[in-house]
């Protein structure tokens, strides 16, 4: 039992995995419940401590009362649902449209989505936020592979100098995430999996292939890009709208999972080992948020 | 479980709308005025208490309120909403017509 209100509403937000908006005003509205307990207690005769003491006691254990906070608002709005899935459909929209080579449109889909991760991210992070963070990172790991090949080794060196950075950046947000609760971190991965699994597919492994004869490829398997994509996307919607926690475990991890492997095993060719460690990097990423939080809490105790 | 518990569980909506409905009140003072009414009978933990009025809040049925009281401290009074008396008025009188037929069941039968 948490031996001070500072100590207890800690420990109560610590559990709680919600919104911070959310989690601040049930601490909010705990600290007062605490303040008129201890007032009636101070008053009925027993010292400072002793009241403080029993206040805090009885409240209740602050995980389970996290607990049963948590199902009264695990169920997201249909608002924050389909906002969560919006990333997912414009990135098949983008495909569906044939405008994913369209400069403009990718500028236009990048702009919104760094805004909106931004803005989510200062406003106490909702659950809306998590897609658009993994999109968000989309761009920072394109940009590594990019460099790998500027001309005469120099993507090397650059890329070398990159990676740390990207590294951070990445590291940064699924560590900031995954303490408010692991799924919210695997949530912002999701579509790393399914990326990686398509390049796998669409690329020759080691080299960025963009000759006419690619394209065709690439524009040959755009329904079931976007079929991909608008799986992610129900999965998010599903994700957000379910209240029981394992509903929201198998909505984060089956369809990125599922959908990876149909991706690589119906495609043309073998997987060499530049394709598979694609394959596995995201998939370990994907799945090292719940090793991360078990840490946390660890470190915390 | 307790059965005492389960009844409890099953209408605590009923009682904190009933409750709200009367005055307009917070947390602390709901646990109060059920232990006072029902001569300590129902004793709502805060683990309880505090999942129930948010459920109630999301569902439409009462509105919270952050003001400031005469020490500076602040509270979150909640009020009934229209939607909120009409699901009240539904418990009720279904409580009622309940209660009515399970006390004539167990009532021992006069010829």
């Amino acid at each position: 039992m948490a031996s001070s209100i500072g100590h207890y509403l800690d420990s109560f937000k610590a559990s709680l995995g919600l919104d911070l908006a959310i989690a601040e005003g049930v601490a909010r509205e705990l600290r007062a419940h605490f303040e008129d307990r201890r007032r009636e207690l101070k008053e009925s005769g027993l010292s400072e401590d002793e009241a403080n003491r029993i206040a805090v006691e009885s409240l209740g254990a602050p995980e389970l009362v996290a607990h049963e906070v948590y199902d009264t608002h695990a169920q997201g709005t249909w608002q924050a649902a389909v906002c969560a899935g919006l990333p997912h459909l414009l990135f098949a929209l983008l495909f569906a449209s044939y405008h994913w080579q369209n400069v403009f449109c990718l500028a236009t889909i990048l702009t919104a989505t760094v805004g909106l991760a931004v803005h989510g991210w200062q406003r106490g992070r909702p659950v809306w936020l998590f897609p658009w963070l993994g999109y968000y990172l989309i761009p920072v790991i394109a940009a590594g592979i990019l460099l790998v090949h500027l001309p005469q080794g120099w993507g090397w060196i650059a890329a070398l100098v990159y990676a740390p950075m990207a590294l951070f950046v990445i590291f940064h947000l699924v560590t900031q995430s995954a303490r408010r609760d692991w799924l919210y971190a695997s949530l912002m991965l999701a579509p790393m999996p399914v990326f990686s699994s398509w390049l796998v597919r669409l690329g020759n492994g080691n080299a960025l292939p963009a000759d006419s004869a690619w394209l065709a490829t690439v524009q040959a398997e755009v329904p079931w890009i976007v079929v991909s994509f608008v799986v992610l996307a129900v999965a998010t919607v599903s994700f957000v709208r379910a209240k029981p926690r394992w509903h929201k475990v198998l909505s984060v991890f089956i369809p990125p999972v599922v959908i990876s492997i149909a991706v690589v095993v119906t495609g043309p060719g073998c997987v060499d080992y530049w394709g598979s460690l694609m394959l596995l990097l995201p998939v370990l990423a994907f799945t090292a948020p719940f090793w991360l939080q078990s840490r946390i809490e660890f470190a915390h105790s | 479980m307790n059965y005492g518990r389960e009844l409890l569980k099953g209408n605590t909506d009923a009682l904190l709308l009933h409750l709200v409905n009367c005055q307009p009140t917070y947390g602390y003072q709901i646990v109060k005025e059920l232990e006072r009414r029902s001569n300590g009978y129902f004793q709502l933990r805060e683990g309880t208490l505090y999942p129930a009025l948010h459920r109630l809040e999301n569902n439409g049925l009462i509105q919270g309120s952050w003001e400031p009281i005469s020490n500076g401290q602040q509270r979150r009074y909640y009020y009934i909403t229209p939607k909120g008396k009409q699901v009240l008025a539904n418990r009720l009188a279904t409580w009622q017509d309940f209660s009515a037929a399970f006390s004539a069941v167990v009532q021992p039968e006069t010829t």
